[in-house]
């Protein structure tokens, strides 16, 4: 267990220094043509860089940085290339490579470029699109598989919250509570939050 | 000087326990607390309160959420059946597939950790007396064979305990699940007030809240031990003491008499019986790290090995008395495998109460106890069935499929969502003579040891039962206000409860089962069998705690017959 661990701590110290490094690139970024491929902030095992960039400019319009950090801040695109690399079955990774390439391209027909191609403004429209079309499909009819936009999402989601700007900003979280008090008004529990854990 | 003789002094002590667990710790802390010099034998590691790894780790600090890998799952793909018990969290817990496998004629979920301590440190805690309903069920309905004891025998031994051990729970007066000496009892939130007001109503049931082995107070005579913080961490070890565990509470107990002596690492495999004096006199041991084979020797010998270890144990254990395993004259040695069948139940979302939430991390929820074929009620099948379920406010998951996206996202999952509330039950198994484990000699551990095979089925009447256990969650829930009910029924294997029981049987008939109204073996006395083995029937309620109880009955049993050297 301890060298796991002592891997994430190395992992999380690697990806707090690199949230350093994107300040400056995405400021770099802003300042070159709007076309620019964006820059990655970590360095992917699983996905290829192309790859990588999709999941990590889509991860941060789902939770972007606003008063709050971002998505790339807290290390989301390199927790989710990490846990498709060593948590999901081959079978299931496939589909997800199947899915994030399919949402690229599909991008082509919607503003004429790629994804990854698209200016900030457009990145955004279409995500914002293909996201709002998949989630009024699953709630029309629940058994929709569910679709790879909602698979990044949750996938987005789920690396925030678990890093601790996510559980503690966003969201409230309590190492020790010493207490458990079942059914009290809202503003009395915590800061009136959603706890990150239950 | 002879070397051998010196070996045996050596390795001789008064008595022996097999097994660090629920009852392996039981049997220890008594043992040694009675003078006994007591060897205590664990196949697995040694952990130590409170050096659990995990324990305290944030979600941040746990590699991809806590989620099982690949990896992982190829070493442990039988332990994860549950769902919940292979994370980066607990995975240390549970054994290597690989290395300890089993093989199964028919399903069976053997979940296990080998490790001083065993299932103590991950169990579920629920914590729940036993009533004459039970005990006299199998001699009423026919089935099986009748316990050798009633109520009245055990309450004083659940009464012993309870208060060593800490139970929070509400005294309710509940005719068929009788209070026990209770610390106080933990909360029930919003949404579950709600229930229980709604099912005493309109159903005239309980609903109470989960009696956990949780110390809600301080426990004076453990000091070592603080209270419950409320982390809901307690798979992982709890380095406060806030639960009870072997690791926590009865092992250092037996460590400050100064009496026990703790052997990880030991692999028993097989009890020495003594032709001549009819006796058992000792184990034989593997150590797990060297793989050297050793013998220890005492005048009694408890298994608490968890049932089915115990049981191989005594299946592995051919003499010329035994020559179908250890003590099994009557041939139900191996048979009668219970479990309790779970995996059916409801769940929904209660409108309202929106300005109102709860703090802290309950591990523990609410309890129905059994209300079928009781009284006037009267079912399609015998026995009955316990619920025990959970509210809660939505977090962060119910976001996924709502339109919201960036700073709307955010925000939406910042503030809790609607109260949702659910329950699955717990069903007694019945005993079944078809359902048997025995040993499978063509496939072999990492030892080289020969595994279980298990052959064992839920049957009509549990299948009958589950029909009630689906609906009648739905009813209470719909009872109650709550909306998008929906149902399921996932039976899976005999052993998904951990609660595996039943392999050794208590009886009153030498003929019919193994072991008597004290645990000990009807054909070999000075050889106990204390853990779920012993169990004649089910119940439907969480079972440790009535292991617990004939643990320190049966070594009380087992001291007072040794001084009157009847042993």
């Amino acid at each position: 267990m301890s060298t796991l661990i002592d891997r994430r701590e190395a992992l999380r110290k690697t990806a707090l220094l690199m949230g350093a490094a994107v300040s400056a690139s995405t400021v770099a970024a802003f300042l070159q043509s709007c076309k620019a491929t964006p820059e990655l902030n970590y360095k992917p095992v699983f996905f290829t860089e192309d790859q990588a960039t999709v999941v990590s400019e889509a991860a941060e319009i789902i939770l972007p940085k606003t008063d709050t950090p971002g998505a790339k801040d807290v290390g989301v695109p390199n927790f989710i290339d990490s846990l498709i690399n060593e948590c999901y079955s081959a079978e299931d990774q496939k589909k997800f490579l199947e899915g994030l390439d399919e949402f690229d391209k599909n991008a082509i027909k919607v503003f004429g470029n790629r994804f990854i191609e698209g200016t900030p403004e457009e990145r955004q429209d279409y995500l914002k699109k293909t996201h709002d079309d998949a989630v009024a499909a699953v709630n029309s009819d629940p058994k929709t598989p569910r679709p790879f936009i909602l698979k990044l999402k949750e996938l987005t989601m789920l690396g925030y919250f678990v890093s601790e700007p996510g559980a503690t900003q966003v969201l409230q979280y309590v190492p020790v509570p010493g207490a458990y008090k079942g059914c009290i008004p809202l503003k009395e529990a915590g800061n009136g939050k959603t706890w990150a854990t239950s | 000087m002879n070397l051998n003789l010196e070996a045996e002094k050596k390795n001789t002590y008064d008595a022996i326990v097999v097994g660090t667990g629920i009852t392996g710790g039981w049997a220890a802390k008594e043992f040694s607390e009675k003078g006994l010099k007591t060897l205590v034998l664990e196949r697995g590691r040694d952990v130590k309160h409170p050096n659990y790894p995990t324990a305290t780790l944030n979600p941040w600090e746990l590699a991809n959420g806590d989620r099982p890998t690949q990896e992982d799952l190829k070493k442990q793909g039988v332990q994860n059946r549950t769902g919940y018990t292979v994370r980066q969290s607990s995975k240390h817990w549970f054994v290597n597939d690989l290395e300890h496998p089993y093989t199964e004629t028919k399903r069976a979920d053997w979940m296990r950790g080998y490790h001083v301590g065993g299932r103590s440190i991950m169990w579920g805690r629920q914590s729940y007396r036993w009533s004459d309903l039970d005990f006299e069920a199998n001699a009423k309905d026919g089935i099986a064979v009748d316990w050798p004891v009633r109520y009245k025998e055990i309450e004083p031994w659940y009464d012993y305990v309870e208060k060593y051990i800490g139970v929070s729970g509400q005294a309710e007066n509940y005719p068929y699940l009788p209070d026990g000496k209770f610390l106080p009892p933990m909360d029930l939130n919003c949404a579950e007030i709600e229930l229980k007001k709604a099912i005493k109503d309109k159903f005239g049931r309980l609903l109470t809240i989960g009696r956990t082995a949780h110390a809600t107070a301080p426990l004076p005579h453990t000091p070592w031990r603080g209270t419950c913080q409320f982390r809901n961490m307690c798979i992982r070890g709890c380095p406060f003491g806030g639960y009870f565990s072997s690791n926590s509470c009865t092992l250092p107990a037996a460590e400050k008499t100064n009496n026990m002596t703790l052997r990880p690492n030991s692999v028993v495999y097989e009890l020495i019986y003594d032709e001549q004096k009819g006796k058992a006199t000792g184990v034989k041991v593997l150590d797990a790290e060297t793989g050297e084979q050793m013998e220890f020797y005492a005048k009694v010998i408890f298994l608490c090995a968890s049932a089915f270890a115990s049981t191989y144990i005594m299946l592995n254990s051919i003499s010329k008395r035994f020559p179908n395993g250890f003590g099994n004259d009557s041939g139900e040695l191996g048979c009668n495998i219970m479990d309790h069948h779970l995996g059916v139940g409801a769940s929904g979302s209660l409108d309202g109460f929106e300005d109102q939430y709860y703090s802290g991390r309950r591990a523990n929820g609410f309890y129905i106890p059994r209300y079928q074929n009781v009284g006037n009620d009267k079912r399609d099948y015998l026995r009955g069935f316990g619920y025990q379920g959970g509210g809660g406010r939505q977090g962060w998951g119910r976001a996924v499929a709502e339109l919201a996206l960036g700073a709307d996202l955010k925000k939406l999952v910042s503030e809790p969502g609607k109260w949702t509330i659910g329950m699955t039950g717990f069903g007694e198994v019945l005993p079944d003579h078809s359902n048997k484990m025995t040993i499978n000699h063509n496939k072999k551990d990492k030892h080289g040891l020969p595994v279980i095979d298990f052959d064992a089925e839920f049957k009509q009447n549990e299948l009958k039962m589950r029909v009630d256990m689906k609906a009648h969650a739905a009813e209470m829930l719909e009872a109650a206000g709550v909306k998008n009910i929906s149902t399921y029924d996932n039976i899976g294997g005999p052993g998904l409860g951990i609660h595996e029981m039943g392999t050794a049987r208590m009886g009153k008939d030498p003929k019919t089962s193994v072991v008597n109204k004290y645990n000990q073996v009807h054909a070999c006395k000075n050889v106990f069998v204390t853990d779920g083995a012993f169990m004649t029937s089910a119940a439907c309620v969480n079972p440790s705690l009535t292991y617990m109880a004939f643990t320190a009955r049966a070594v009380d049993f087992a001291v007072s017959e040794l001084k009157k050297q009847n042993l």
